[in-house]
C-alpha cells in the first residue's frame, strides 16, 4: 500500500468574501433579514426585513449594488435619530 | 590543450613590436578570468550576501523598530498619591556590535571558537550580538512640567547570530593557506554555510517574482476578462506580504448589455468588489474626466486608447453626483450632454473608419480636435452647472468636485470590511485603504495621490497598450522579472521578525513590572533566547519562519553535500524555485533565453524538480542591493521633472523614469541622461551592480539598485573594439601581489560592467572577441556594427558541475544534465581535512589522478587539487559480452594493484544524556549481571571506557560504544532485583565491517561526555559497483578479467575497462571519444589536452596531433583477444578516459532474507535492508498470482511468509473468545459459552482491525457454520 502522507496540504488560499446581499435589519436587528430589491428600469432600489417588513426605498444608479441600498437606509436611520436627538 | 602553446608564443612576440592598443585576444581573457576567480571564489554570492545582512540589514532593522513606549496603566491606589500625574518609559535600540563566533563552556569559561572545534563537537558557530540600549523615564507633574531620567545600557547582549564561515566576521577571514591548514581547515574550502549543532547548513537560494513592476497578460478565452495587469506592490523595508493590485479588462463576451462594454475594474485590498477605475481615480481626488484621462492617456490624440476607456468612463459616471436633487438633476443635465458627446465620437470613430479603409491610415488630427472638444466642452458644461447652482460663487465647484471624491470613497467604503456603518466611518475607511494598503511602494503617507494617480494611471496605460496590441504580453518566465533571495535577505527577514518578538517580549515584561510597581530591569527584559534560538531554529530544520507557524517554507537549509568536492560547490552554488512540484505547467522548468550566463543549461535534477532546481553559471554576481537614494539625488540633478512640476501633457514627448519600480518623474534628454549614468557606474561613482534599463519603444528608463538580481560581467566594447588593451592584460599578469591591480581594478577602470538581465536586453553582446575582429574587417557579413558588449569567454555559462565535462559541445544535452548529477556522487577528495574531519558518511579515493584531459574552468574549481576519477585506459569493444546493458568489463589485475580502490568511513555519535538533575547516562562496559536489555552483538571490543580503541576490527553487530542508564525507580518495579542499569549501547551497523579508525571524546555545549567513533573500511572494485565516464555514461562492473584474460594492444597495453559500443550511438556522446583521443595525444605529449567548450579545437586537429605520435589517426588499435591469443577481426577504439567511481557499491546493496525481525504493531516483516527487512510482494506481484491463478502460493506469501496468527472464536457470537492455552480453557464471557469455540487463522493486521472495530462499537462476527444453522440454534 502507499504510503500515506506525512503531512496536512496547507490550507488552501482564502477567496476574498464575495459582496454581502442579506443584511441585519436595522430594526428588529436580525441578522440576516434585510434583502434588496433592484429596479433597473425605474432605477429604484428598495430595501425590506422580512422579519418586522420595515422597507426604505431609494432611487439608484446603473453601478448600484444591495450594499448601496442598504447603507442608504442606514444613513437615513442615522439622519432620522440626530434630528430626533436634536429635537429632544 | 597546450597544443597551441606555439601559437601563444607567436603572440607573445608580435606583442612586444606592437604598440600599446594592441587588441587582447581570446586566450587573454583567460588571464581575466583568473583575476575574477582570485577575486571573488566560488561562493562570492553566499559570502556578499551574509556580509550585507551583518554590515548594514541587522543595523537596520534595530532602526526601524520604533522607541518602546509604556504608561502605566491607571489603576487606583488609595492612600497612595504620586508625586506625578503620568510616568512614560521610553526604551530605545541604538547601535549593535558583533563580536567574533565565541562559545561558553558549561564552566563559564568563554573562548573564541573555531569551525573545526564547532563541528567536531557538535556546537553552533555563532557570535554574540550586544545592543545599546536606553532607557528613559518620562515624569510628568500635575502642572505640566517634566522630568526626563535618562540611563543609557551600553552592549547589552541580545542574542547569538550564526556566521558564515569566511565572511567578514569569521575567524578564518582572511587568513593564509598556511593559517587555515594549521587550524585544521582545508584550504580549498570556500565557506559560505553554516555550521549548526555541528552540521555543515547551506542556505539555498529562493527564486521569487520581482515587486512593484506592472505585469500584463492577456487571458486565454473564453474567460470573464481579456486582459489582466497586475502589480505586487511592497514597500522598502516593510516586512508585509505584498499587497497585490489587478486591473482588469472585461472580455467583449461577458459584458452585458452596455455599449462595447470592455469595462476596465481594479481590485483594492480589503475591497471585496472591483471597483471601476474612474471610481479608484474620483477617490483620489481626480474628479474631472479630463484630470483621470490624462493620467492614463497622456495623448488625447490617441482616439484607439481613448475609446477603449469609454465605457468605463460612461459607467462611473453616476459616482460623482448622486447627492441630492439638485445632483440628480446635474446628473441628467450631465448624462444629456455626454450623450451628445458619444453620439459625436461615434461620427468622429465613422469618420475615422471611413477614412482608414479609404486611405488605410488612420489620419488623427481631424477627429482628435473634434474629440478633444467635446471633452473640453462637458468639462466646462460640468463647471458651469456647478456653478449655477445656488448663488453661483466660487467654492461651488470646489464643493462640488469635493462632492464627487467622498461619493466615491463611499462607493469603496461600502465594498470594504464595514457594513452598517456610517458615512463618515466609510469615507475615513475608503481613505485609510487608499493611502495605506493601496500601492504602498508608492507611498504610505499623506499627500500620496497624485503619484498614486500617476501610477494607477500607468498600470491601466499598460494594460490598453497590450489591449490595443501595441505590445506584447509580459513574460512570467524572464529572468529579469524575478529575483533571488540568498542568505542575507532570508536571515533579514528571520531576524526582523525575531526581533520584533524580542522588543514585544520587552514591552510585555516592562509593563508588567510598571504595572505592579517593580522596578525595571532590562537585563531581565531581553530575553537573548528569542533570537539565539529564533535563528537555529530555522538553520537546524530549514523550516524558514516561526516554528509551527503558518507560511513556513521547508528546506531553505539544507545540510552541505560533502560527497565530493564538486557537489560541495555546486550545493553552495545552488537555487530552488518554490512552485509546487506536481504543477503540471512546464513553462517555468524550461530554460529561458534570459537565463544565458545566469544559469547553468545543464545542471538541473531529473524527475519532479527538474528546471525548478537550478545552479548558477560560474560568472553570476546576485545584486546585495544598494541605496536608491543616491541615484534619486543624481536624477535631481540631472533634470528629471517630478510630478508637481510637470502637466500630464509633456508626458508623451519625455521619457518615464523608474526607480526599482516606482515612477519618480519624466526627463526630456533621456540619451543624455542614460550615457551620464553609465559613465558613472563604468568609474564606480554610482555603484557598478545598478542596473540602467532604457527601453527606448515605451519611452522609460528603469534603474534598479535592490538585491537579489542576477548579473553577469561583460567586455566593453565601443566602436567595435574592446575597451581593455593587451597592455593590460600584462599590467594584470604582471602585478605582485594579488591585491593590487587585479579584479576590481578592471571594473574600476570601464574595461568591464556588470549587466543584469533585464538591462542585457538593451545591449548587443558578441560571442567572441573573434566576433569584433570580423565586425572591424568585413563590416558587411558581420552579424551586426552595433555591439556593446562582448562575452568574457562563452564556456562561463556553464556551472560548477557542467564545467568538469571535456568537450560538452559535443554531447547530446540530456547527457550533460546526467553528468551533471553524476559527478556529485563521483569519489574523490572532498576536502584535504578529511582526516581532522568526524562526516558521518565519507567517501575517499586511494590514488586520485587529475584528468589528462581538462577544461579551463577547472583551474578554478581546484579539480586538480582536489580530483574525483582516474584516467583509465578504456576500450570500446564487446569482449565477451559481459558488458551489456550498461554494465563494463574491468582489469582484475588493475583492480589488484589499486585501481579504483577506496576508502569508505562511517562515524557514530553518542553522549551521556541527563534525565533529571541526578541520573546520567554513562560510557562504560555494560556488564550482564546488572545490566538489562543487552544487544547480540559482541562487547568484547570494548575499552574499560566503554569505546572501541582505535585499530579494532569491526564487523556484523559488535558494540563499538558502550552506554547504560541507570534503572529508574518504576522501572526496576517488576524486574528481577540484580538488574540496575539499562543498556544504551551503539552496535556497528550489522552489514557493515571496517576498523576504527578514531574516537574523539570531548565535552558538547551543556558541558556532557559526548562521543564520535569512525569507523573505517577498505572497498576494492568488484562485480556489481558503479562507474561512469564523465558523459553521463553510468555502468555497473560486470565481470573482471585478469590481465592475461583482457586483449592487449601490439604494444602490450591492456585496458582498464571494456565499454560495449553499444552504449555510444543511440546515447551520441562524442564528446566522450574525443575525450579519448586527445587522452591520447595528452599522454604521449605529456601535457593535458584542452577540453573547453566553445573553442576552436578540432577533432581534426587532434586526429593530426595523434597521427604524429604514430597512432591511427581515429584512435583504433589492432587488438588480440586474451584469452585465444588470436587478432581481433575488428580494430578497437582504445585510449585514457577520465573514469568515476560512484558511490553506489554492491556491499551496501546486497541483501537477502529468509525470517527476520518483524514490526510491533502488525507483526508484518520489517522494511528495509537497514532493518533486515523482507522484500515486498506488493500489488503488482500480488495482481500477477491471481492472474496465473496461484492461490496457494499467494495465501502463502501474504498470510503464511507475512503475519499469520490465531485466534479462537465463540461459534455462538462469532467474536473472539478467551482462550487460555496453558490450562486449556477457552470461554466465550458474553455467551456463557465455554464449549463451542474454533481456532481461526487470519493475518495478525485482520485481528488488529477487528479489535479495532470493536473498539467503536462494531462487532465483526466470524460465522464459521452457515448462518442457517446459527439461527436455527438461536431459535
Amino acid at each position: 500500500m502507499g504510503k500515506r502522507k506525512a503531512k496536512t496540504k496547507p490550507a488552501p488560499k482564502k477567496r476574498m468574501d464575495k459582496l454581502d446581499t442579506v443584511f441585519s435589519c436595522p430594526f428588529c436587528n436580525h441578522g440576516s433579514s434585510v434583502e434588496c430589491r433592484i429596479d433597473m428600469k425605474n432605477l429604484i432600489g428598495e430595501a425590506s426585513c422580512s422579519i418586522c417588513q420595515e422597507s426604505f426605498s431609494t432611487s439608484i444608479t446603473a453601478l448600484s449594488e444591495p450594499i448601496d441600498i442598504y447603507s442608504e437606509w442606514i444613513d437615513e436611520c442615522e439622519r432620522v435619530n440626530a434630528a430626533e436627538d436634536d429635537g429632544a | 590543450m597546450m597544443m597551441d602553446l606555439e601559437d601563444e608564443n607567436e603572440y607573445d612576440q608580435q606583442m612586444d613590436e606592437e604598440d600599446d592598443d594592441e587588441e587582447i585576444t581570446q586566450e587573454d581573457a583567460w588571464a581575466v578570468i583568473s583575476a575574477y576567480f582570485e577575486d571573488k571564489g566560488l561562493v562570492r554570492q553566499q559570502l556578499d550576501s551574509f556580509d550585507e545582512f551583518i554590515q548594514n540589514t541587522m543595523q537596520e532593522i534595530v532602526d526601524e523598530s520604533a522607541d518602546i513606549e509604556i504608561r502605566p496603566e491607571s489603576q487606583h491606589n488609595p492612600g497612595h498619591q504620586s508625586d506625578f500625574a503620568e510616568t512614560i518609559y521610553k526604551i530605545s535600540f541604538g547601535q549593535i556590535y558583533l563580536s567574533k563566533p565565541m562559545m561558553t563552556e558549561s564552566d563559564g569559561e568563554t573562548a573564541t571558537l573555531f569551525p573545526k572545534a564547532a563541528r567536531l563537537r557538535n556546537l553552533t558557530y555563532s557570535a554574540p550580538l550586544y545592543v545599546d540600549v536606553s532607557k528613559r523615564v518620562i515624569k510628568k507633574g500635575h502642572d505640566g512640567e517634566e522630568v526626563t531620567e535618562t540611563q543609557d545600557f551600553t552592549k547589552v547582549f541580545i542574542g547569538k547570530v550564526p556566521i558564515m564561515l569566511r565572511s567578514s566576521y569569521c575567524t578564518l577571514f582572511q587568513n593564509s593557506e598556511k593559517d587555515l591548514t594549521e587550524l585544521g581547515e582545508c584550504p580549498y574550502d570556500q565557506g559560505g554555510y553554516f555550521i549548526i549543532n555541528g552540521s555543515e547548513k547551506v542556505l539555498i537560494a529562493q527564486e521569487k517574482m520581482s515587486t512593484n513592476h506592472v505585469y500584463v497578460f492577456k487571458k486565454r478565452q473564453p474567460n470573464k476578462y481579456a486582459y489582466v495587469g497586475e502589480v505586487r506592490s511592497m514597500a522598502e523595508s516593510q516586512n508585509r506580504p505584498p499587497s497585490t493590485m489587478f486591473v482588469r479588462m472585461l472580455s467583449r463576451a461577458s459584458a452585458k448589455g452596455g455599449s462595447s462594454g470592455q469595462y476596465i475594474r481594479a481590485t483594492l485590498p480589503y475591497i471585496r468588489t472591483e471597483i471601476p477605475i474612474i471610481i479608484v481615480f474620483r477617490a483620489l481626488g481626480f474628479v474631472a474626466d479630463k484630470d483621470i484621462l490624462e493620467h492614463i492617456c497622456y495623448d488625447f490624440a490617441d482616439t484607439q486608447m481613448m475609446e477603449l476607456l469609454r465605457p468605463s468612463l460612461e459607467e462611473a459616471f453616476v459616482i460623482q453626483n448622486q447627492q441630492s436633487r439638485r445632483g440628480r438633476l446635474k446628473a441628467f443635465a450631465i448624462s444629456a450632454v455626454t450623450d451628445a458627446v458619444s453620439q459625436i465620437t461615434d461620427v468622429v470613430i465613422c469618420r475615422l473608419k471611413e477614412e482608414a479603409s479609404n486611405e488605410g491610415v488612420f489620419k488623427i488630427e481631424i477627429p482628435t480636435f473634434y474629440f478633444m472638444d467635446s471633452i473640453l466642452f462637458l468639462a466646462t458644461v460640468t463647471a458651469i452647472l456647478g456653478r449655477n447652482g445656488e448663488n453661483g460663487n466660487g467654492h461651488q465647484r470646489y464643493r462640488f468636485v469635493t462632492a464627487g471624491i467622498a461619493v466615491a470613497l463611499d462607493y469603496i467604503g461600502k465594498r470594504g470590511a464595514t457594513v452598517g456603518v456610517t458615512k463618515e466611518k466609510r469615507i475615513k475607511y475608503a481613505k485609510d485603504i487608499l493611502q495605506k494598503e493601496m500601492l504602498p511602494h508608492v507611498g504610505v503617507g499623506e499627500y500620496c495621490e497624485t503619484k498614486k494617480a500617476y501610477y494607477f494611471g500607468y498600470i491601466i496605460h499598460r494594460l490598453l497598450l497590450c489591449a490595443l496590441g501595441r505590445r506584447a504580453e509580459d513574460d512570467r518566465d524572464h529572468y529579469g522579472n524575478k529575483r533571488l533571495d540568498l542568505a542575507g535577505p532570508l536571515l533579514g527577514g528571520l531576524f526582523r521578525m525575531l526581533f520584533r518578538k524580542l522588543t514585544r517580549d520587552v514591552r510585555g515584561y516592562v509593563q508588567k513590572c510598571v504595572d505592579n510597581g517593580k522596578d525595571v530591569n532590562l537585563q531581565f527584559a531581553i530575553k537573548a533566547k528569542t533570537i539565539t534560538s529564533g535563528l537555529k531554529y530555522s538553520l537546524a530544520t530549514g523550516n524558514w519562519g516561526q516554528a509551527n507557524a503558518a507560511g513556513t517554507r521547508a528546506g531553505v537549509s539544507q545540510v552541505l553535500n560533502r560527497l565530493t568536492y564538486a557537489s560541495t560547490l555546486s550545493h553552495l552554488r545552488r537555487l530552488n524555485s518554490p512552485i509546487g512540484r506536481e504543477g503540471k505547467l512546464a513553462k517555468p522548468r524550461q530554460l529561458h533565453n534570459s537565463q544565458w550566463g545566469m544559469m547553468c543549461p545543464a545542471e538541473t535534477p531529473e524527475g519532479q524538480a527538474c528546471g525548478l532546481v537550478k545552479n548558477l553559471a560560474l560568472m553570476v554576481y546576485i545584486t546585495v542591493g544598494s541605496a536608491a537614494y543616491p541615484i534619486l539625488e543624481f536624477l535631481e540633478e540631472w533634470g528629471t521633472e517630478n510630478f508637481e512640476e510637470i502637466s500630464p501633457a509633456v508626458i508623451p514627448q519625455a521619457t518615464k523614469i523608474f526607480v526599482n519600480g516606482c515612477w519618480m518623474g519624466i526627463h526630456r534628454d533621456p540619451d543624455m541622461l542614460v550615457r551620464t549614468l553609465r559613465k558613472l557606474r563604468r568609474r564606480v561613482d554610482v555603484n557598478t551592480e545598478v542596473g540602467v534599463v532604457r527601453d527606448i519603444r515605451l519611452k522609460e528608463l528603469r534603474i534598479y539598485t535592490d538585491y537579489g538580481r542576477c548579473s553577469r560581467p561583460l567586455f566593453i566594447v565601443d566602436k567595435q573594439r574592446l575597451l581593455i588593451k593587451k597592455k593590460d592584460i600584462h599590467s594584470l599578469q604582471q602585478r605582485e601581489s594579488p591585491e593590487d591591480g587585479g579584479w576590481h581594478d578592471l571594473v574600476a577602470k570601464g574595461f568591464i560592467e556588470y549587466i543584469d538581465t533585464e538591462e542585457e536586453e538593451t545591449t548587443m553582446i558578441s560571442m567572441t572577441i573573434n566576433d569584433l575582429v570580423q565586425a572591424r574587417l568585413n563590416p558587411e557579413e558581420a552579424y551586426s556594427d552595433t555591439y556593446t558588449h562582448c562575452e568574457i569567454h562563452p564556456s562561463l555559462i556553464l556551472g560548477v558541475c557542467a564545467s568538469i565535462i571535456p568537450f560538452p559541445d559535443h554531447n547530446q544535452s540530456p547527457r550533460n544534465t546526467y553528468q551533471s548529477a553524476m559527478g556529485k556522487q563521483a569519489m574523490g577528495i572532498y576536502v584535504t581535512n578529511y582526516q581532522f574531519r568526524m562526516d558521518t558518511l565519507a567517501y575517499v579515493l586511494y590514488y586520485p589522478q587529475k584528468p589528462l584531459v581538462t577544461t579551463r574552468a577547472m583551474e578554478h574549481l581546484h579539480f586538480r587539487q582536489l580530483p574525483a576519477g582516474i584516467n583509465a585506459i578504456v576500450a570500446i569493444s564487446c569482449y565477451s559480452g559481459y558488458n551489456q546493458e550498461d554494465s563494463v568489463i574491468m582489469n582484475q589485475s588493475s583492480i589488484d594493484r589499486g585501481f579504483f580502490r577506496s576508502l569508505f568511513f562511517r562515524s557514530y555519535r553518542d553522549e551521556e544524556k541527563k534525565m533529571g538533575t541526578l541520573v546520567k547516562e554513562d560510557f562504560g562496559r555494560p556488564d550482564r549481571a546488572n545490566t538489562m536489555g543487552m544487544r547480540h552483538g559482541s562487547y568484547d571490543k570494548l575499552d574499560d571506557d566503554g569505546l572501541a580503541p582505535p585499530g579494532t576490527r569491526v564487523s556484523g553487530e559488535d558494540v563499538i560504544i558502550g552506554k547504560t542508564t541507570p534503572l529508574s525507580q518504576e522501572e526496576a518495579q517488576g524486574q528481577a532485583a540484580r538488574y540496575s542499569k539499562r543498556d544504551h549501547s551503539i552496535s556497528l551497523r550489522h552489514s557493515e565491517t571496517g576498523i576504527v579508525d578514531q574516537v574523539l571524546l570531548t565535552t558538547n555545549a551543556d558541558g556532557l561526555r559526548f562521543v564520535k567513533v569512525r569507523v573505517r573500511s577498505v572497498r576494492i572494485p568488484q562485480i556489481g559497483d558503479k562507474f561512469s565516464s564523465r558523459h553521463g555514461q553510468k555502468g555497473t562492473v560486470g565481470m573482471t578479467y585478469t590481465q592475461e584474460d583482457m586483449p592487449w594492444t601490439v604494444e602490450g597495453i591492456t585496458p582498464d575497462i571494456i565499454v560495449n559500443p553499444h552504449a555510444i550511438p543511440s546515447r551520441m556522446t562524442i564528446g566522450q571519444l574525443i575525450e579519448c583521443i586527445m587522452g591520447k595525444v595528452a599522454a604521449h605529449m605529456g601535457k593535458e589536452g584542452d577540453a573547453t567548450p566553445f573553442t576552436d579545437v578540432t577533432v581534426d586537429n587532434i586526429s593530426k596531433a595523434l597521427h604524429k605520435c604514430g597512432y591511427q589517426m581515429r584512435g583504433f588499435e589492432t587488438m588480440y583477444n586474451g584469452h585465444t591469443g588470436r587478432r581481433l577481426s575488428a580494430m578497437i577504439f582504445l585510449g585514457p578516459t577520465y573514469y568515476q567511481r560512484l558511490k553506489h557499491m554492491v556491499d551496501d546493496k546486497i541483501h537477502s532474507r529468509g525470517r527476520g525481525p518483524v514490526q510491533i504493531l502488525t507483526r508484518q516483516p520489517a522494511e528495509g535492508r537497514s532493518r533486515d527487512g523482507g522484500l515486498r510482494f506488493g500489488e503488482m506481484e500480488r495482481d500477477c498470482m491471481i492472474a496465473h491463478g496461484a492461490a496457494h502460493f499467494l495465501k502463502e506469501r501474504l498470510f503464511d511468509q507475512s503475519d499469520a496468527y490465531r485466534v479462537h472464536v465463540c461459534e455462538r457470537c462469532g467474536l473472539i473468545a478467551i482462550a487460555n492455552l496453558k490450562k486449556n480453557s477457552f470461554e466465550c464471557r458474553g455467551c456463557k459459552n465455554k464449549t463451542d469455540i474454533v481456532q481461526v487463522y487470519i493475518p495478525y493486521a485482520c485481528k488488529l482491525l477487528f479489535q479495532e472495530l470493536m473498539a467503536m462499537a462494531i462487532a465483526p462476527r466470524m460465522l464459521t457454520k452457515e448462518v442457517k444453522a446459527i439461527k436455527k440454534k438461536g431459535a
